[in-house]
């Protein structure tokens, strides 16, 4: 059957997220809350097999301090003490370093790094020439008959990343739509405009080492896109993308 | 010739002895079968009793009133900011779901085709593991202590 020339080219685009990888910093509330949990907890409580030792030794030290008796016990033998334990126990606490939260890209802003704000979901931007522009958009492909529109967005996915990134794609459907109408100039009965539907994935593979980043490209988080997008075009991917 | 020194015993009572010995193990193993399977105990429930030593009790001043009053207020204000977070979430659910909606929409105005095509289950999406965020993030080149772990778990059959 001869389908009616569409007047809408078909575009798929792909939202590539990278994930957080550490927590968010906890709210006032949350903190408040979190002390009062703790205090709470430790009110209910009994005491420890760890804690009952240190008390009886407690015990025996003042004992022993008060009745200025011999050591019933051999001299030689060496008792560890449940404080000593717990000293020791600190000094390996503060000799383990952990990797800092605020990472180098974060202080130097590099914007094309993924260690960048490691508790945010990133996204991926491209310029791309749209037209005679060249903008900054999130990846999209034409679609080509005989395939569905998640293949196109996983291709635009692949002509910008390479084939060798993971990446988990949320279902078969779209998640946003973006319509737009060409500039008067070049606008005829069949090619009124175009339509850019959005797909989502998450990123699986943590490096992007062997990725061939030919075009420019830009990791930035919801907050950042303003910076980069159009205002049309930004409200429409707004819509689908959670903070 | 070989012959017997005595007369062999006769089967038969052997054979009666040996069946009446089988028919009561099968009465046995079929009465205990028959009885209700043991419970099996949830560890976690069951104090052990060393813990209910009266000793073992706390000794902590007790609560002022300033403080009560404070722990009433930071309760009333936790349940405002839950409630306020609660709402924003189902709020963002529900823009998210209408994106996606009026996508499907505008694909259905394109072509019937695609449209079925986006609606189809995508059968590699579940099970959808990912390992969750942790305080900081993995220190590259970090060698951890070697040992071993015994697992001393009671195992229970019923």
């Amino acid at each position: 059957t001869a389908a009616a020339p569409r007047p809408w080219k078909l575009f798929g685009a792909m939202c590539l997220l990278r994930l957080p990888r550490i927590t968010q910093p906890l709210e006032k509330e949350e903190e408040e809350m979190a002390a009062l949990m703790g205090q709470i907890e430790l009110e209910k409580s009994h005491y420890s097999d760890h804690e009952m030792r240190k008390l009886e030794e407690e015990e025996q030290l003042r004992r022993r301090k008060e009745s200025m008796y011999d050591d019933d016990e051999a001299p030689g033998k060496t008792v560890i003490m449940a404080q000593d334990l717990e000293e020791k126990w600190e000094k390996k606490l503060l000799q383990f370093k952990a990797a800092p939260r605020v990472t180098d890209a974060d202080k130097n802003n590099t914007r094309t790094s993924l260690n960048r704000k490691l508790d945010t979901n990133l996204m991926l931007l491209v310029k791309q020439k749209i037209g005679n522009q060249e903008l900054w958009l999130l990846p999209q492909a034409e679609w080509q008959p005989g395939e569905t529109l998640r293949g196109t967005a996983e291709r635009a996915m692949a002509t910008v990343l390479g084939d060798h990134i993971q990446a988990k794609i949320l279902g078969n459907a779209p998640h946003g739509i973006y319509k737009y109408k060409f500039p008067r100039a070049i606008r005829t009965e069949d090619n009124v405009g175009a339509k850019v539907f959005f797909f989502k994935a998450f990123l699986q593979s943590s490096d992007l080492s062997r990725a061939d980043l030919k075009e420019n490209f830009l990791w930035v988080t919801k907050q950042e896109l303003g910076d980069y997008l159009k205002s049309e075009y930004l409200k429409k991917v707004n819509r689908f993308l959670l903070d | 010739l070989p012959c017997r020194a005595q007369p062999k015993k006769k089967k038969k009572v052997d054979v009666k002895r040996e069946q009446a010995q089988k028919d009561r193990m099968k009465k046995k193993i079929k009465k205990l079968e028959k009885a209700a399977p043991e419970m099996i105990p949830i560890e976690d429930f069951i104090t052990p009793l060393k813990y209910s030593d009266s000793k073992r009790v706390r000794s902590l001043p007790p609560l002022s009133a300033e403080e009560t009053e404070r722990r009433v207020l930071l309760l009333k204000k936790w349940s405002l900011f839950k409630q306020k977070q609660d709402k924003a979430e189902k709020l963002a659910i529900q823009t998210l779901v209408e994106a996606q909606q009026e996508a499907l929409e505008e694909l259905r105005l394109e072509s019937e085709e695609l449209y079925q095509a986006a609606l189809r289950r995508d059968e590699g999406l579940f099970p959808f593991e990912r390992q969750g965020p942790s305080y900081t993030p993995p220190l590259p080149g970090y060698d951890p202590p070697e040992g071993k772990c015994v697992d001393i778990t009671k195992v229970y059959t019923q």
